[in-house]
């Protein structure tokens, strides 16, 4: 799997569960289990104002150190997960600025209560000194917010965030993202199984399946052509508020566990156009529809994209 | 839908079948599974059924009775007599021992002297007819193995007489009675009063949590000392063999209680209950079909873990005297004997229902961790 | 519309907490005075978000919940009950009738029961069958509806994706042929294409079964595909109830207008930040005065804050429950047309069928 990420992009990284895209986003950190073994010719890059790292490199504690939470910081779907129970919020946040930079703990101090306000918390010296059971699931998630852009990292990992909270307050924290993408200039990562957060928040999409991208590109290219047979699929699937007359048509089949990848293009199983003979056994390439709309898919050449 | 057939063209039937038998697979069996693989398990269980087997079948593996009625005057502190089957006299088919005679006399200043005859034999026989015994309630007289005339001691006697080997193995059985007593009675009284905590949970279990912990805290040792102060003379060695039995499974309910009752309080408020309740399921009906299965692979893993902890305790009791006595021959009976410092110099053959006393602990403790680790992932499986 | 076969008066479900200051206990007022009709042979949508009492609700119904006040009635030609009040044997007959799908596929199916037992498992307790052979059968019969074969009857949970422990958790709910049936987020844990697989199974069934279903859910977008009549929840209260299209067509509490815009839409251009709502949901311990949105309502006046409203009609079969709504009723829509999307999103619908 390949991709690349602007600074100031939103990426989003769709894709059903058993689909790969939450190991893929803790790679980039290298938080996977110890038994993780990542293929022979991976690379990861980041690109920082000293110089390019290499993560695949990075071995020790100290080292990933940059990487953790200092130039990538991570954000999940359940807030409690993030703030340890015992601990003030604020006391969390003066440690995750502490470690990473070298302020002083009154100076840290100031800049969390400043995060927490910039991420619209009301009464921010209060909550510093709160604990995370105190708040509700929507300012929980904004602390959580607040935590992981307080090292101004370059990269924000969210997977899931907004999953787990209810409509209005997801329209609330997808409001307050957007903001801080365009005043911090951070790229952003964005796993979610829902495509309409997508189409929202991201600048360009990456469709997951069985651990393979199978289509990419900018979110409205990708949304109003889709090309991969998944990505129809998923589409079709949708029920959206448009047209309450169309049916729901669910991807056939169901999800193969990972133990039994199929052989050639993973999707083939379930794919209403598959090829006799080739898509059981090639694995199948990119193919670049226009300058950043790519597709795995043997039947990419047929497809006539309308712009 | 879950038939892997279809997904990949090249999966054997093989496969098929084996993925088949997993998903099928009730609980026990795959415990199975996961603890066969397991060496150190595998080890210990084939120990502990050689060890209770043993036991279970003394009376007619061990040539002699444990009590005082089955020891030889003539043999007494006796070493353990190996079977030969050749020495300077000669190579004999049939393993044998030698003759010894007890003497007293003028030379020896009075005092029993026990002489090895090296030129007389005595030829090991098997399936003789020996002491009487009861066994299943009936009475037999075949033994395993015997000698033709007097006795074979293979562990030693002890200072009256008594052969080590057949109390040994009797006293495995008699420990691993009590135990069984003492668990089951623990296990009974767990499974009611930490179920009914855990189901109905609110003031019932407050109550009985008030009580459980006030049984936890009881010292065992002083309320044994009280107990034995208590036990009337007259009773037979069997009733103090059950009351000792009985008190151990009525001070060792209270940890398993606990372990019931915390899997009840976080099962009960599963959606699976509830479905059952709004079809009208009984208390009886939920607790018995599913919170029970649920459970009950913790539960085996806490039988045999609790197991060794009664043997020690009935041990450590009988030791120190406030439990079983003779003729109730047991473990901790028959280390009663060994803080002479006589033996500890002269007799170590004492010592080797130590040996077994070790080993059946261990067994009891690896069958234990197999069990409990062969039982944890099938809690995760689902997930 | 048809005859009501479920209909709840004032229905109010309270939970007393323990605690709080002496003399004064605080009650968690999780369901506050609805009265709902669902018609028979309906897919009744229930709407709201966290803390609004729909889940609540829906148990109350099954006497899953305890009734604080009000009454439930079901009807449905054979019998008539007061739910709230019989005991015993009603009861008995009662929850053959009326039986829940849960929202967990997970959580729901007992872990150590093959498949056969837990679909069976509702006959068996209820006493509907005479032999093994029979419930082999009924068992069989609406597993096959489900998309469940013999195979997969004898295998345990453990050993199924999400969406077929969700067949087989409706399997066990259908298999004593209730007449109606809450469904409890049922597709909320499942991802997009199980979940529009799972919608499709629920509505075939409805039409072989002759089911009628309350349709609990957070999610807007489902209830509009699937649900003929929806009713909006906010903290225990009904703010709005009218049929699927008038509702989405034309809705008329600010609420539904902002939850509808709340919805991220499929269209990457129409990024309107109209209505959208400040703040958090109160706690339901400590609700609002007066009308409980007005909290968080962009058009709550003084008058809001003091009169609670009651549910008025506003339409045929439509009621809200909002003091100001007729003069805030625009003829246009603040909502989503229904028929006439425009021609780009009608471009993925074609573009998406394969």
């Amino acid at each position: 799997m390949s991709f690349s990420l602007e600074a100031g992009e939103v990426m989003g990284l769709v894709g059903e569960s058993g689909s790969g895209k939450s190991v893929s986003a803790r790679s980039l950190m290298k938080l996977n289990a110890k038994n993780a073994v990542y293929g022979a010719d991976t690379k990861i890059t980041l690109h920082l104002d000293d110089g390019p790292v290499d993560v695949m490199a990075l071995e020790t504690a100290r080292d990933m150190k940059i990487v953790r939470g200092g130039a990538i910081s991570m954000i999940f779907q359940e807030p409690m997960a993030s703030f340890a129970p015992a601990i003030t919020i604020g006391s969390q946040m003066v440690e995750q600025l502490q470690i990473h930079t070298d302020m002083t703990r009154k100076k840290a101090r100031e800049v969390s209560i400043a995060m927490l306000d910039r991420v619209g918390i009301s009464d921010p010296a209060k909550r510093f000194t709160q604990y995370a059971f105190e708040l509700s699931g929507g300012m929980r998630q904004r602390a959580m917010i607040a935590m992981a852009l307080s090292t101004r990292p370059k990269l924000l990992i969210a997977d899931e965030p907004t999953t787990a909270l209810d409509v209005t307050i997801q329209a609330q924290v997808l409001d307050l993202m957007k903001d801080l993408v365009a005043e911090f200039g951070m790229g952003i990562i964005f796993i979610t199984h829902d495509l309409g957060v997508i189409a929202q928040i991201a600048d360009t999409v990456a469709v997951m399946y069985l651990g393979r991208l199978v289509e990419q590109g900018p979110v409205r290219e990708v949304i109003r052509n889709p090309v991969h047979p998944y990505t129809k699929g998923l589409l079709a699937a949708l029920p959206q508020l448009d047209d309450l007359d169309a049916e729901l048509v669910p991807v056939a089949g169901d999800i193969p566990s990972p133990l039994e990848r199929p052989a050639g293009c993973v999707f083939h199983t379930r794919c209403g156009v598959a090829i006799d003979g080739v898509c059981q056994r090639v694995v199948p390439l990119f193919t670049q529809l226009s300058d950043d709309h790519r597709v795995s898919c043997h039947r990419a050449s047929e497809q006539q994209v309308v712009v | 839908m879950g038939d892997t057939s279809a997904a990949s063209t090249l999966t054997p039937a093989i496969d098929q079948q084996r993925r088949e038998a997993y998903f099928t697979a009730s609980q026990g069996q795959l415990i199975w599974t996961r603890f066969k693989k397991q060496k150190s398990a595998m080890a210990g269980a084939l120990v502990l059924a050689a060890l209770i087997f043993s036991g279970f079948f003394s009376p007619f593996l061990t040539p002699y009775d444990p009590t005082i009625a089955g020891r030889d005057k003539s043999y007494q502190n006796g070493a353990p007599q190996i079977p030969k089957l050749w020495d300077e006299n000669g190579f004999s088919a049939r393993p044998f021992i030698y003759s010894y005679e007890r003497t007293r006399s003028i030379k020896t200043n009075f005092r029993w002297v026990t002489t090895i005859r090296r030129d007389k034999r005595r030829y090991l026989t098997f399936l003789p007819e020996g002491d009487k015994y009861r066994f299943l309630g009936m009475t037999f007289r075949r033994h395993l193995f015997g000698v033709d005339r007097g006795k074979m001691h293979l562990f030693g006697t002890d200072s009256t007489g008594k052969d080590i080997f057949s109390r040994n193995f009797h006293a495995i059985n008699t420990s691993m009675a009590v135990g069984t007593i003492g668990v089951l009675i623990a296990f009974v009284m767990a499974l009611i009063i930490g179920g009914v905590s855990g189901f109905y949970g609110g003031w019932i279990d407050s109550v009985l949590q008030m009580i459980t912990d006030t049984i936890r805290t009881v010292p065992a040792i002083p309320l044994f000392m009280a107990l034995a102060a208590f036990i009337p003379d007259v009773w037979s060695a069997e009733m103090r063999f059950f009351f000792i039995s009985t008190i151990l499974g009525l001070i060792g309910w209270p940890t398993l209680a606990r372990r019931v009752r915390t899997h009840l309080l976080t099962e009960r408020h599963q959606e699976y209950v509830l479905a059952a309740q709004l079809c009208g399921a009984t208390p009886g009906h939920i607790i018995r079909r599913h919170l029970l299965p649920s459970f009950t692979s913790y539960i085996i893993v806490d039988l045999v873990i609790s197991f060794p902890y009664m043997v020690l305790s009935e041990t450590a009791l009988s030791f120190i005297g406030l439990g079983l006595k003779d003729p109730v021959n047991s473990l901790g009976v028959m280390l009663q004997n060994v803080t002479d410092a006589d033996v500890l110099l002269n007799y170590q053959w004492y010592f080797i229902p130590v040996i077994f006393f070790i080993a059946l602990v261990l067994a009891f403790v690896f069958v234990g961790d197999g069990l409990r680790d062969a039982a944890d992932p099938y809690a995760g499986a689902g997930k | 519309m048809s005859a009501p076969l479920i209909a709840t008066r004032k229905l109010s479900v309270h939970y007393p907490l323990r605690g709080g200051i002496i003399g004064q206990r605080p009650i968690v007022r999780a369901v506050d005075s609805v009265s709902i009709s669902v018609p028979k042979g309906s897919f009744f949508g229930l709407v709201g978000e966290s803390g609004s009492g729909k889940t609540t609700f829906g148990r109350a119904l099954l006497r899953a919940a305890p009734i604080s006040a009000g009454d439930v009635v079901y009807d449905d030609g054979e019998v008539r009950y007061e739910v709230g009040r019989i005991q015993a044997k009603e009861l008995k007959s009662y929850r053959t009738r009326a039986q829940m799908i849960f929202q967990d596929p997970y959580a729901a199916l007992s872990p150590r029961m093959t498949v056969r037992d837990i679909i069976a498992e509702p006959l068996e307790v209820m006493g509907l069958t005479e032999s093994r052979e029979q419930t082999d059968l009924q068992v069989r019969e609406i597993a096959a509806k489900c998309r469940l074969n013999l195979e997969h009857l004898r295998r345990f949970p453990h050993a199924f994706s999400g969406g077929q422990r969700q067949r087989i958790s409706i399997a066990r709910t259908l298999v004593a042929r209730p007449r109606f049936v809450v469904a409890d987020e049922a597709v909320a844990a499942l991802d997009v294409s199980i979940q529009a697989d799972v919608l499709n199974l629920l509505q075939a069934l409805q039409q072989e079964l002759g089911l009628t279903y309350l349709f609990i859910s957070h999610d807007l977008s489902v209830v509009a595909h699937i649900c003929d009549h929806v009713a909006v929840m906010y903290l225990g209260q009904v703010m709005e109830s009218a049929p699927t299209r008038e509702l989405f067509a034309a809705p008329r509490h600010p609420y539904t207008k902002a939850l509808m815009s709340a919805i991220p839409s499929l269209d990457p251009d129409r990024r309107d930040r109209a209505q959208k709502l400040e703040g958090e949901i109160p706690s339901p311990t400590d609700p609002p005065s007066g009308c409980k949105f007005h909290t968080r309502c962009p058009v709550a006046t003084e008058q809001c804050r003091r009169e609670e409203p009651r549910l008025t009609r506003a339409g045929e079969d439509h009621e809200v429950a909002c003091l100001r709504w007729e003069e805030l009723f625009e003829p246009t829509p603040g909502g989503l047309p229904a028929h006439r999307p425009p021609p780009e999103i009608r471009g993925v619908r074609e573009a998406g069928n394969t």
